[in-house]
């Protein structure tokens, strides 16, 4: 009789066992809520809905992917949760990080544990993905410390006839004090003199007491590597306190619509996605799935979510059916990834470089003759080196 | 003369989160926690106003401070009301909820992008020039503006108007302010509907001036050093605690380091906590007794 319970119990968990294993699964921990949800969310919203449209057309080699999305409110020991939930109970093929920085460390415990890939879409790209990277961490995020920098005072000193006097703006937290630090140490070989740099603690209800200082320091440049939120508002309340210079900064997922919001033709932002005013082919195809998922985010926001959709159906286009995470990992080490022209060219993953092999650079501003954002700067390519 | 401009805006918004979390201690001795959120959810109320009432932006403007005094009154209502004889530390644990409740509510509703209730409404947020080299926004100048209105038109209430009598008295003795027939339920909905005025007037101001997001709950905490500064239940410290921790915060950014900006609140707060524990002008005895 008891037996007879047993083969019972075991045939009724026979169809969820293989719908289990019936599609290639990603766990995703992400900050879908909480005070910064609006950098992260619209990335999972949009990768989402690029591997649901995927799975309308077929799936990957036949099989559907399934996104397991797990909130963390960008919350370190909810991340951790989240990253055991999604590896003993979900049995993912790789774990995901759309979160910010502190929700890392325990996530990268969880996946080095379980020996499986840890993947940054959308979220600052650690230094482990950087040749020569982590065996287990990998990065599609767009923005990269130094390169970053790098690109930005090489646009300044391109742009500029009279000496630099540069100023620099950065937030209270390690990743952005890190860079503005190295911005002002490669502005000093670059022959620039730097004259002044503010840090703002996050969230700051007035940016106003630290424009005053960079105003009266008198720059000529500003540039900002920050979360938007310092970035622009530095911008602005400098703009109020009479200064008339030129500021470049980091131009995040929200950038193009600022732009426009702002309308000020001295607003330089720097990135290596495409904007939708370069209206590609693959824009009017982000606009169709954007539509059909009834996302809440602007189109603009979702270009950083589609480059991790893209990257995800290729992982799992090389990894061959029955799926393991050991033949996941294999693909992602050998990856080339046709962006659809979102970046200047593919992204590239070698065994030791998980970030990209080569970044492309673009810069943008409001051009108030022409009443749009206009492109400044073209693709500008800088290889990426141990 | 910059310094003294930027010391008054943010002594402004401080003063403007302050005076909330004051009016409701001061008469229920109930410290709010779900005050930041209140805030944000006043900057909501005018992104809802902007959009529906569009081309109307005093119509707007004034929609939005009328749903402030309402939604004050209703958590009132439906929440504080029954933790009327429970213990201060229940209702302070009610009010955390409260705001966690509130911050998923907005999420669901109005998602996690940035808004510009400002642009909505058709306004910019200029500057002009206020002599001796000086400049200030719109909005700062309205935070200004806004600050001594709200503290003055308290003033007067409190002091000249049968309601703010009862006011006080509910503060100072409650139990001899019923057997006087003072309506407690009445005045304490009064409180919570004017603090959430004020806090959701400083999230409207914020939010037109730096955009509305996620953070401007955290700002909400960020003034609350002032208040116990100047001592949690005087409207006057509030205000004297805010311009303190605002004239400390503004000049250390200027000649010392930008990063104590973050800590000098605290470090005013745990000074006074040394010095004077229940603040400039608060009250020893009621504190003694918490």
């Amino acid at each position: 009789m008891r037996s007879k319970y047993l083969i019972a119990a075991a045939l009724a968990a026979l169809p969820l066992a293989a719908a289990a294993q019936d599609a290639y699964v990603v766990g995703v921990s992400a900050a879908m809520t909480g005070p910064v949800a609006g950098t992260y969310a619209p990335v999972v919203d949009a990768m989402k809905a690029y591997l649901d449209h995927l799975n309308a057309k077929g799936g990957v080699n036949g099989k559907p992917v399934r996104l397991v999305v797990l909130d963390d409110q960008a919350q370190p020991s909810r991340a951790a949760a989240n990253a055991k939930q999604l590896v003993a109970q979900e049995k993912v093929l790789m774990l995901l990080n759309t979160s910010l920085s502190s929700t890392y460390a325990p996530m990268v415990a969880e996946a080095k544990s379980a020996g499986i890939a840890l993947y940054f879409a959308g979220a600052v790209c650690p230094k482990d993905t950087f040749p020569p990277a982590d065996p287990l961490q990998f990065c599609s995020t767009a923005f990269g410390a130094n390169l970053d920098s790098q690109a930005a005072l090489a646009f300044v000193k391109a742009q500029s006839k009279e000496p630099v006097r540069i100023g620099f703006a950065a937030m209270a937290i390690p990743i952005s004090r890190g860079e503005i630090d190295y911005a002002e140490g490669l502005s000093k070989t670059l022959g620039m003199t730097p004259v002044e740099k503010q840090i703002t603690p996050p969230p700051t209800p007035d940016y106003t007491p630290f424009a005053t200082k960079l105003k009266d320091a008198n720059p000529n440049w500003m540039y900002s590597w920050a979360p938007w939120v310092s970035q622009v508002r530095t911008f602005e309340a400098m703009r109020r306190l009479g200064w008339s210079g030129r500021y470049i900064t980091w131009a995040h997922l929200n950038a193009e619509e600022e732009l426009t919001r702002v309308k000020d033709g001295g607003l330089y932002v720097i990135g290596t996605n495409a904007f939708l005013e370069d209206n590609l082919p693959v824009h009017a195809e982000m606009r169709a799935i954007a539509h059909r998922a009834n996302l809440p985010h602007p189109v603009s926001y979702l270009t950083e979510g589609f480059v991790a959709g893209f990257v995800l159906e290729t992982a799992l286009r090389n990894t061959p059916w029955p799926p393991t995470p050991q033949k996941a990992l294999a693909a992602m080490n050998s990856l080339k990834v046709d962006l659809k022209g979102l970046r200047g060219g593919p992204l590239e993953w070698t065994k030791d470089n998980h970030f990209r092999t080569r970044q492309y650079y673009r810069v943008w501003r409001w051009d108030p003759a022409g009443n749009r954002v206009a492109r400044v700067q073209d693709w500008l390519a800088i290889d990426v080196k141990q | 003369m910059q310094l003294a401009v930027n010391i008054a805006v943010l002594a402004s918004i401080y003063a403007l989160i302050c005076c909330g979390y004051v009016l409701i201690y001061r008469v229920s001795r109930v410290l709010s926690l779900a005050h930041g959120e209140l805030m944000m959810l006043g900057a909501y109320g005018l992104y809802a106003t902007a959009s529906l009432f569009s081309g109307h932006p005093l119509l707007a403007v004034a929609a939005a401070g009328g749903l402030a005094l309402a939604v004050g009154a209703a958590v009132y209502a439906a929440l504080m009301w029954r933790m009327t004889g429970e213990s201060v530390l229940a209702a302070v644990l009610a009010t955390i909820a409260l705001g966690i409740l509130l911050r998923g509510l907005m999420v669901l509703v109005f998602g996690t992008q940035t808004q510009y209730p400002l642009r909505d409404l058709g306004w910019t947020n200029a500057s002009f020039d206020v002599g001796g080299g000086a400049r200030i926004s719109a909005v700062g100048a309205a935070l200004v503006l806004g600050t001594a209105l709200v503290y003055g038109s308290l003033f007067a209430f409190l002091r000249g108007t049968r309601w703010g009598l009862r006011m006080r008295a509910a503060g100072q003795n409650p139990l001899l302010a019923a057997q006087r027939g003072v309506r407690l339920h009445g005045i304490y909905a009064l409180a919570w509907a004017l603090a959430t005025f004020t806090g959701g007037m400083a999230g409207m101001l914020l939010a037109s001036d730096a955009g509305l997001e996620g953070t401007l709950v955290t700002i909400g905490l960020k003034a609350f050093p002032a208040a116990l500064v100047g001592g949690l239940d005087s409207l006057l410290g509030a205000l004297v605690g805010s311009l303190i921790v605002a004239g400390a915060e503004v000049l250390l950014i200027h000649y010392v380091d930008p990063l104590l900006s973050d800590v000098v609140p605290f470090v005013v707060l745990l000074a006074m906590l040394v010095l004077r524990p229940w603040g400039l002008f608060g009250s020893r005895e009621e504190l003694d007794r918490v």
